[in-house]
């Protein structure tokens, strides 16, 4: 096993793999960079150039190529507050706002950094858990995965704020996300829902326009009120070190990282609950990990924290994903189908065969994450320093850039013109969901869930009719739903009352 | 009545009629395309009139409107920053009517150009630089390199 491990790396670097592979780390630097490319799309159109590589080149190409795009999609989100790939949005909250202290480069250093470690945990969860993972995910049918969305939209609502009120409009967004992907086609009877006659919204409402909506409208509006720079007229930090500073962050933070790296892992190997789940519930968790509700105020302020949990988690959660994939043929996301899509272009199918006449191609495929992310994260080092300096570009400048990158980034996802004005309704309601003190992620976290939470819902009322409550599993998985809402608001309670105790 | 026009009051009224739209709308479907909307429906309309009775009402205390999200510069006048947050959603829209009117190739060069002379008074040089920029992006990129399809906007499709 460990011969065929080294077999593995040694495959990586010969040097047809080795250049296939920097062209794909290359096109993936970029494609995370600019808003308007995204990682799936691009893996699809790479897809016929594989037909002449060998099956480690073609996967060496692939994987390079997609591992890194959420690497650097955490730059585009923590320099101009648009995420750079849909599963780098949560990256937004504390790491622009952390850009706008003027200390984008310990951000990005942050996110660099925590990056590599949740890369290199999830291509060795890869690596260690395709033996035992068929167990894991047979535990878990559509009874477990419908309570686990309502676990993850309950976690996020309950740590978006302090206090009841708090709570109340958390629960409210996670529910009007959960309603905004109902829009479509129903999938069960073929029904029109909520779609006003309109063709554009029979395939439902699409996460990029949404997403760039949300996060990127309010903060240009924000640029354009203060009429600075994204930094403002701060005193800038010395850039150099803020790097470093967030790098060492990492470290700190390193049970967090790896925490944070563990649940992106697990979340990629459940089948259709992909990244852009991932980051909202490893944000959830570093909120959490505030000792007290004074420090959880500083999430969304900030808190470098926040840059560090969802930077680990989805590029972990790359690693996770790919093991159903290779283990079974389940993709776990729309990239992983993709990717499957490879295989079969290879004249290689996925499955038992992976484990013993394909080894060595699967120990390629984690050496290749392991590889392409040092890779990225080492020369995206270098670059930090110019990279955070565009935070002192004046607003007026930057901003006509900002929103031509918004509205391409919407556009592309469908090439519709419908997408544009998607982009500037959740634009608005983004900007006044702001104003009016209603947390954005679990809207967002809802709307990733809410088809996979219908369909689950669906198929366990029909296959169980309401017997599906009673599963041991299901059992335990609403008395976590039950915690997490109210722990919060107890454990505030109990500290309020032992403050004026100890006064 | 200022408790009435508060934008708190705005937005949870808001949810409450998607939330009202999605249960009526539910009422024409058939029970396995209704089941989820409503049971979704019906907490999102029971909570969004417990909030909106709380925005009239209640007393929010401070740290409660605290959400773990970005919050809006406070250091600028606020008749100044409403001035400014209008005129950057009018100039949003705008951008918005201009790729509708002229399509895409044509309008972010415009609105680039537009956008640095009138709303930020940037020099002219550096506004024809930076039009170019946004030229070569538009063009060079995504247009010629990722061909991708730009409808031609009103204007020029009566041209054609």
């Amino acid at each position: 096993m460990l011969d065929t491990f080294i077999q593995g790396l040694f495959a990586v670097f010969q040097w047809q793999t080795f250049l296939v592979m920097l062209l794909g780390i290359f096109l993936g630097f970029w494609v995370g960079l600019l808003p308007g490319l995204g990682g799936t799309t691009t893996l699809a159109l790479m897809l016929p150039f594989i037909y002449k590589m060998s099956p480690v080149e073609a996967f060496a190409f692939l994987l390079g190529m997609h591992s890194v795009v959420s690497t650097t999609g955490d730059i585009t989100s923590v320099l101009f507050g648009i995420p750079g790939e849909g599963t780098t949005a949560a990256t937004i909250l504390d790491g622009h706002a952390m850009a706008k202290k003027g200390e984008a480069g310990r951000a990005l250093g942050a996110a660099l950094m925590s990056s590599l470690i949740g890369a290199l945990i999830g291509a060795f969860a890869l690596a260690l858990s395709i033996p035992i993972v068929r167990p894991l995910v047979l535990t878990f049918g559509a009874p477990e995965l419908f309570m686990l969305a309502v676990v993850g939209v309950a976690f996020i609502s309950s740590l978006s704020g302090e206090g009841g009120r708090a709570l109340l409009r958390g629960i409210l967004a996670g529910l009007l996300g959960l309603l905004f992907a109902l829009v479509g086609q129903d999938p069960q009877a073929g029904v029109q829902r909520f779609t006003f006659g309109q063709l554009y919204l029979w395939n439902g409402l699409d996460l990029v326009p949404v997403l760039v909506g949300l996060f990127a409208i309010p903060e240009i509006v924000d640029l354009a009120v203060r009429g600075t720079s994204i930094a403002g007229e701060l005193p800038q930090e010395n850039l150099s070190k803020g790097v470093w500073t967030g790098v060492k962050d990492t470290f700190v933070h390193l049970g967090l990282t790896v925490r944070c790296s563990l649940v992106g892992t697990f979340i990629g190997i459940m089948p259709g609950l992909g990244g852009g789940v991932a980051q909202w519930i490893a944000y959830g968790h570093a909120v959490q990990s505030a000792r007290d509700s004074e420090e959880r105020t500083g999430f969304g302020r900030g808190d470098v924290r926040g840059v560090l949990g969802p930077g680990a988690a989805n590029n972990s959660k790359e690693g996770g994903s790919l093991i159903p994939t290779i283990a079974f043929g389940v993709p776990g996301s729309s990239s992983m189908a993709i990717l499957l899509g490879a295989f079969f272009l290879q004249g290689i199918s996925p499955g038992p065969d992976m484990l013993d006449k394909h080894l060595v191609l699967t120990f390629s495929m984690v050496w290749t994450m392991v590889v392409a992310n040092i890779i990225t994260v080492a020369v995206s080092l270098f670059f930090l320093n110019y990279l955070a300096k565009l935070t002192l570009i004046r607003g007026p400048v930057l901003i006509p850039f900002v929103l031509f990158f918004s509205f391409i980034g919407a556009y592309t996802s469908n090439n519709h013109l419908g997408d544009l004005a998607v982009l500037l309704a959740f634009g608005f309601f983004g900007y006044l969901m702001i104003r009016c003190g209603w947390p954005r992620a679990p809207l967002v976290l809802g709307f990733v869930l809410g088809r996979i939470a219908e369909n689950n819902f669906y198929i366990s009322t029909i296959r169980y009719g309401s017997a599906w409550v009673g599963r041991p599993l299901v059992l335990m998985l609403i008395s976590l739903t039950v915690i997490v809402l109210f722990f919060p608001l107890i454990r505030s309670k109990w500290q309020e009352s032992t403050k004026g105790e100890t006064q | 009545m200022k408790a009435l026009v508060s934008s708190r009051f705005i937005l949870s009224f808001a949810a409450a009629c998607i939330a009202g739209y999605a249960l009526y709308a539910s009422l024409h479907w058939s029970f396995k395309t209704a089941l989820f909307p409503r049971v979704i429906g019906i907490p999102l309309l029971m909570l969004a009139l417990i909030e909106m009775a709380l925005s009239i009402w209640g007393v929010e205390r401070e740290r409660e409107g605290h959400a773990v999200d970005f919050e809006l510069t406070t250091t600028v006048e606020p008749a100044l920053a409403r001035k400014r947050t209008l005129v950057i959603f009018a100039w949003i829209l705008g951008f918005l009517v201009l790729i509708l009117a002229v399509g895409f190739p044509l309008a972010v060069p415009i609105f680039v150009f537009a956008y640095l002379r009138i709303a930020g008074r940037e020099p002219l040089t550096l506004s024809i630089v930076l039009t170019l920029v946004s030229w070569i992006f538009i063009e060079g990129v995504f247009d010629r390199f990722l061909h991708i399809p730009f409808p031609d906007g009103w204007i020029l499709g009566l041209w054609r």
